[in-house]
């Protein structure tokens, strides 16, 4: 059996909103303030959640109900797909030495799905970037398959110290903010976000028309600046569609700001594209890069925003940079969206691109 | 039809690691976590060489996950001076075995990690399942499926290793759905064990792996 799987009810918290619309209204109003977080003798501008609540897992637990209510009912046995590349790290951080860590290491994605009131199948992917779209492409398997009716996929990413030290002592990190595309881009800003998707079987107005993910050798903390595996992954995406490359009518970009995946990025484009690429979109100088509830995180920004009928500027970007030859949308638009594609280039190797369609 | 190529189970400690990346290499694997040696060590004892350009996926699921190396990045990060060693936080992202294992395994196409969130339990189930959708529609020609844990006093690989296509070295069929009469099986870390044993033995009924939580992801083995 393959049967079509479509993309239905969503939640989203980000520092942007604490639902998809909300979001939506605040990117498309322009919003794209940031936090700040102190790390050592530096500080790294950072995208928190908009929750008052201070004790971790308090905070952890909001997040989620709040994901779960803008989901709506669902029947307690769906299977739960976790994405996530901290899950209990910042949790471990908040209590004194000597630290101590689950046995198994994703313990945390009970505690998630008992906060979600789902009783069913947990399965939890830890992918860096792209944990969202392997979790998906997961679920989606099984949907198309007729083993499972739906899933809810859902993209947890929360404060805390270890990861942000990783990138800085990486020297991976904005000094100053995410700009995407842009010239003077200096790395990335890290954010939070938990966001939950439902997938199912169900005709829903968003079908999600191809998933792939693939795997950039070129080294392990960036891709080839060239861009040919991206490129390449992009046109096994485009292919499981039956899409054209002029078919795409919005790229939401990976774009996080690296001065290297952005260039990588844009000469997988322009592989793909050619001289006429669709608009480009960031949300990464919006919200942050949310690591691996990005790809979730993303999805349900983008639906939200294309259901609202708004294409939002990418904030963050202001002059263009000839060695990247593109650029990403600069104002709002209305442009009808039937096809867009979803790229990401995650740390560690991993890429994935998805391609969802507006059935009606 | 999905057929089963390899059953593979490591076990180390970890002190003979180095010995048995320098016997598989002939050279040592600098900077790579345990966890990616691991992976390298495992797929090239089921790939054989002329299989390791085919277009192939990894699926590998993990109780321990990088735990250990965890550990270390949080006394760097929260007892040390804040600022940790790239490799040790790099330790800490167990994607980035995909990039270890890709000079070794040129066909490698995908690789997801899937860390595991209850002890003694484990997910071949899902592994298999998917395993056996992406080769049934030709998404890949080959999916290794393993389970690999980092210990303090021992490491352990199990692998299976599952192709569209029979060959000499076929040692079972694998079909995702239930048929009858079975013997079941648990789905724990060594499930490949429990598989290896009971196609070593006489023959008898087909062995399923089977949840009633998940009753979609049932699949069921074959002698051929």
């Amino acid at each position: 059996m393959t049967r079509p799987v479509y993309l239905g009810a969503s939640g989203l918290v980000c520092a942007r909103g604490a639902s998809p619309t909300a979001v939506a209204a605040a990117l498309a109003a322009g919003e794209s303030g940031s936090d700040w977080r102190q790390h050592g003798n530096r500080r790294f501008p950072w995208f928190a959640l908009p929750l008052a609540e201070q004790d971790w897992l308090t905070r952890a637990e909001k997040a989620i109900c709040l994901v779960a209510e803008s989901l709506g009912p669902l029947p307690p046995t769906t299977p739960l797909f976790v994405a996530s590349s901290s899950f209990q790290i910042g949790l471990c951080e908040t209590r004194p030495p000597p630290y101590e860590l689950p046995i198994a290491n994703a313990s945390f994605s009970r505690q998630l799905a008992s906060w979600m009131q789902l009783d069913g199948p947990r399965y939890s992917f830890s992918n860096a970037c792209i944990s969202g779209f392997s979790a998906i492409d997961a679920a989606r398997s099984l949907i198309a398959a007729g083993q499972i009716d739906g899933a809810v996929v859902l993209g947890c990413e929360l404060a805390n110290a270890s990861t942000l030290a990783g990138f800085a002592a990486l020297e991976l990190l904005s000094p100053t903010a995410c700009r995407p595309f842009d010239r003077d881009r200096e790395g990335l800003v890290l954010g939070e976000a938990v966001a939950a998707i439902h997938l199912t079987a169900k005709s829903t107005p968003w079908r999600l028309a191809a998933l792939r993910t693939g795997i950039d050798a070129w080294s392990i903390t960036g891709p080839d600046p060239e861009g040919g595996p991206i490129a390449e992954l992009l046109g096994e995406c485009l292919q499981e569609a039956g899409l054209a490359a002029d078919d795409i009518d919005l790229v939401k970009l990976q774009a996080a700001g690296s001065p290297g995946t952005d260039l990588a990025e844009a000469n997988a484009l322009r592989q793909v594209f050619a001289t006429s690429p669709p608009p480009l979109l960031s949300f990464k100088s919006a919200f942050g890069h949310t690591l691996g509830a990005s790809g979730v995180a993303e999805l349900t920004a983008l639906l939200a925003c294309l259901d609202s009928n708004c294409i939002p500027a990418t904030a963050g970007f202001a002059t263009a940079d000839p060695q990247l030859g593109l650029q990403p949308t600069t104002r709002n638009s209305s442009q009808p969206v039937r096809h867009a594609l979803l790229n990401l280039i995650g740390f560690g190797g991993g890429l994935a691109s998805m391609i969802v369609t507006r059935e009606r | 039809m999905i057929y089963l190529d390899a059953i593979v189970s490591q076990q180390f400690a970890p002190a003979d690691l180095p010995a048995a990346i320098r016997a598989a290499l002939g050279k040592p694997l600098r900077r790579a976590p345990v966890l990616a040696q691991l992976a390298v060590l495992g797929a090239l004892a089921c790939l054989p060489a002329e299989r390791r350009s085919r277009p192939t996926a990894l699926l590998w699921q993990s109780t321990s996950g990088p735990r250990l190396e965890t550990l270390e990045l949080l006394d760097e990060v929260c007892q040390g001076s804040g600022e940790p060693m790239p490799f040790t936080f790099l330790a800490t992202v167990p994607a980035s075995a995909a990039v270890q294992l890709r000079p070794f395994v040129p066909g490698l196409r995908s690789a997801s990690t899937l860390p595991l969130d209850t002890e003694q339990e484990a997910n071949w189930r899902l592994l298999l399942t998917i395993a056996a959708n992406w080769l049934a529609e030709g998404r890949y020609e080959q999916v290794l499926c393993a389970h690999l844990d980092h210990w303090a006093d021992c490491l352990s690989g199990h692998w299976l290793a599952l192709s569209a296509s029979p060959s000499a070295s076929t040692l079972a069929t694998l079909r995702t759905s239930a048929g009858a009469p079975v013997t079941q099986a648990t789905d724990t870390p060594d499930f490949p064990v429990a598989l290896g044993r009971w196609l070593s033995a006489p023959a008898g009924p087909s062995l399923q792996l089977h949840s009633p939580a998940a009753p979609g992801l049932t699949v069921e083995f074959a002698r051929t």
